[in-house]
């Protein structure tokens, strides 16, 4: 009978459209949320993302025709990195050793390959892609190898069509055996290097640091600076402008082109951004709409409503009526809109999980968040309205 | 009345007298808590109605005044029985055997489900009377509550009060225009 006298405009088009743009609203705020959280997580989450290595910059001091051939220009001095340990964006910094002894490559099986090779040793924390047996020691005749991954496209796309070569994929490399001579004369030493792995952060060959160090221990040529030519850096953000700047004073030259996951990051924080703007303005238009609509049920029931009040019915248990009528239709678009965005998130990791990237299943705790709070803020609304106006009797 | 303090002890049958224009139903709401445009004080066992909540207020409809207002006041949209049975919901005090009893005793038997904006005046002052029976009080208001209503229907009415006002131990305050002898008054007013 309540229902009769108070709910008489519960099929209006008006509440259809007020909950639709609700459900909208909610749904694009918490795709917005799990869209920034999943490039969050992509670049700076705890699963390796080997492929989105743009935050990783090696850096070196650009060569000019005026430090060109001026011995040490071009390395790196102590109160160069730990200047760059502050400036701006930067997280963590890393030395590029390489090697002062000579090295000489030759492809084993019937390449026909043979090739000076500078080798190179970072920390091993800034190694994408790990593999399981990097470790070296003096006396191993068999030596781990990282290559650039440039390198087997430059050698399957431009090298082996041009010579008739054979072009290789990663797992046959793997198996290639590549002889390397160590040092001169009688001292030399033979190595058998197996490639182990492939780098996108790295654009040369890499070998654990105990190779590195042994090398230029025992075959380094002495008089060469220890000193290191080219870093390797965490940028959290290598799009702001700051570090740009940073980079552009001290006159550091890195690859341009590994800042492009930054521009797209960029541009995925605008957008994100701007569909945020748009889902607080659905949101906040629907929340409008339905507020107005729950005020114009209550004023088409006026007359009853006072007369409720006149036998004795209490504005508490009146407004209890009316919100557990009007509750269960917010709850149930942020039922639907959490839905969508589960979906979303098992979808969206199902796409990138064939890109090699790996993204949690369901939504991560921002997304959850987002949704506490703006179902608590509907709900805290849609309540006092139906009390206020309750209480205006 | 005005001007002065009067005031009325639980159980006592109260009649006010007054013409046409000198303001029963403005006392009548006064007291029930509709109005508060007026000077001085009403208090109900000593707590001040201007100043009570409307949440308290309701509760005191509920289980402690109830009336049966001069223009009935009904529900145009819902059926004689709907509107007893909305009132009777409330507290529970009454069964709906009972009320159904009631409604006979009025002479409404056939009309329990006629909209209560089909009814005649006669028999939507009837139905005010049961609704204002159908819960607990310890005054009973009433605002020309037989003005439509024949003899025969009145006494039936008067009867029905008096009963069930007796059971509940109850007071009454009627306001009408000319003196009568519907109930046993302990105290007559004139405005």
């Amino acid at each position: 009978m309540l229902k009769k006298l108070l709910m008489r405009t519960q099929h209006s088009s008006r509440l259809w459209a007020a909950l639709a743009a609700l459900c909208i609203g909610t749904t694009l705020l918490l795709l917005s949320v799990m869209i920034w959280w999943n490039f969050s997580e992509l670049l700076y989450g705890k699963n390796q993302n080997d492929t989105l290595g743009s935050t990783f910059l090696v850096i070196g001091k650009r060569v000019t025709e005026h430090n060109m051939g001026v011995a040490n220009a071009t390395v790196f001095q102590q109160a160069d990195i730990d200047s760059l340990r502050s400036a701006p964006q930067v997280q963590e910094v890393g030395v590029i050793t390489s090697n002062h002894f000579p090295v000489y490559a030759m492809m084993g099986g019937n390449l026909p390959l043979a090739t000076d090779l500078p080798l190179e040793c970072v920390p091993d924390k800034f190694i994408d892609n790990m593999p399981e047996d990097w470790q070296w020691q003096p006396g191993n005749r068999s030596l781990p190898i990282i290559v650039s991954s440039q390198f087997l496209d430059i050698y399957n796309y431009v090298f082996a069509p041009s010579q008739g070569l054979p072009q290789l994929s990663e797992t046959s490399v793997k198996m290639i055996a590549l002889n390397l001579k160590v040092g001169e004369g009688d001292k030399a030493e033979m190595f058998s290097a197996h490639v182990v792995g492939f780098s996108d952060r790295i654009g040369s060959v890499l070998v654990p640091q105990s190779f590195i160090d042994y090398g230029n221990k025992v075959h380094g040529k002495p008089g060469v600076s220890e000193a290191p030519s080219q870093l390797i850096i965490k940028a959290k953000d290598p799009s702001d402008v700051k570090f740009g700047n940073y980079l552009k004073t001290h006159d550091y030259a890195t690859n341009s082109q590994n800042l492009r996951w930054s521009k797209i990051r960029a541009i995925v924080q605008v957008v994100t951004s701007a569909t945020g703007v748009l889902a607080l303005l659905l949101m906040g238009i629907g929340t409008l709409v339905f507020i107005l609509f729950i005020e114009l049920t209550i004023a088409r029931a006026q007359h009853s409503l006072t007369l409720l009040l006149q036998v004795g019915y209490g504005p508490r248990y009146l407004s209890k009526f009316m919100i557990m009528r009007f509750l269960p239709m917010v709850l149930g678009t942020v039922i639907v809109s959490m839905i969508i965005t589960i979906v979303a998130q098992f979808v969206a990791s199902g796409i990138v999980k064939d890109q090699g990237l790996v993204l949690p299943s369901l939504p991560g705790w921002p997304v959850w968040a987002a949704l506490a709070v703006s179902t608590s803020i509907l709900v805290l609304l849609v309540t006092k309205s139906i009390s206020g106006a309750i209480k205006k009797h | 009345m005005w001007n002065t303090s009067v005031s009325f002890n639980k159980g006592e049958y109260v009649f006010i007298q007054a013409p046409s224009g000198t303001g029963k139903t403005t006392l009548i709401h006064t007291l029930y808590g509709l109005r508060t445009d007026y000077e001085g004080e009403v208090k109900w066992n000593n707590k001040v109605l201007k100043t009570t909540d409307t949440e308290t207020l309701a509760g005191m409809r509920a289980t402690g005044i109830s009336v049966i207002f001069q223009d009935m006041r009904l529900f145009p949209e819902l059926t004689a029985w709907e509107n007893i049975d909305i009132k009777r919901k409330l507290t529970n005090t009454v069964t709906e055997a009972q009320a159904h009893g009631w409604l006979d005793r009025l002479g409404l038997k056939d009309k329990k489900n006629s909209m209560g904006n089909t009814l005649s005046y006669g028999e939507q002052q009837r139905v005010a009377i049961v609704r204002a029976l159908l819960q607990p009080f310890e005054w009973l208001l009433m605002d020309e509550p037989f003005s439509h209503l024949d003899h025969a229907n009145a006494n039936k009415a008067i009867e029905l009060i008096a009963e069930v006002v007796k059971q509940q131990g109850a007071g009454m305050l009627l306001a009408d225009l000319d003196e009568n002898t519907y109930f046993p008054y302990t105290q007559t007013v004139k405005l």
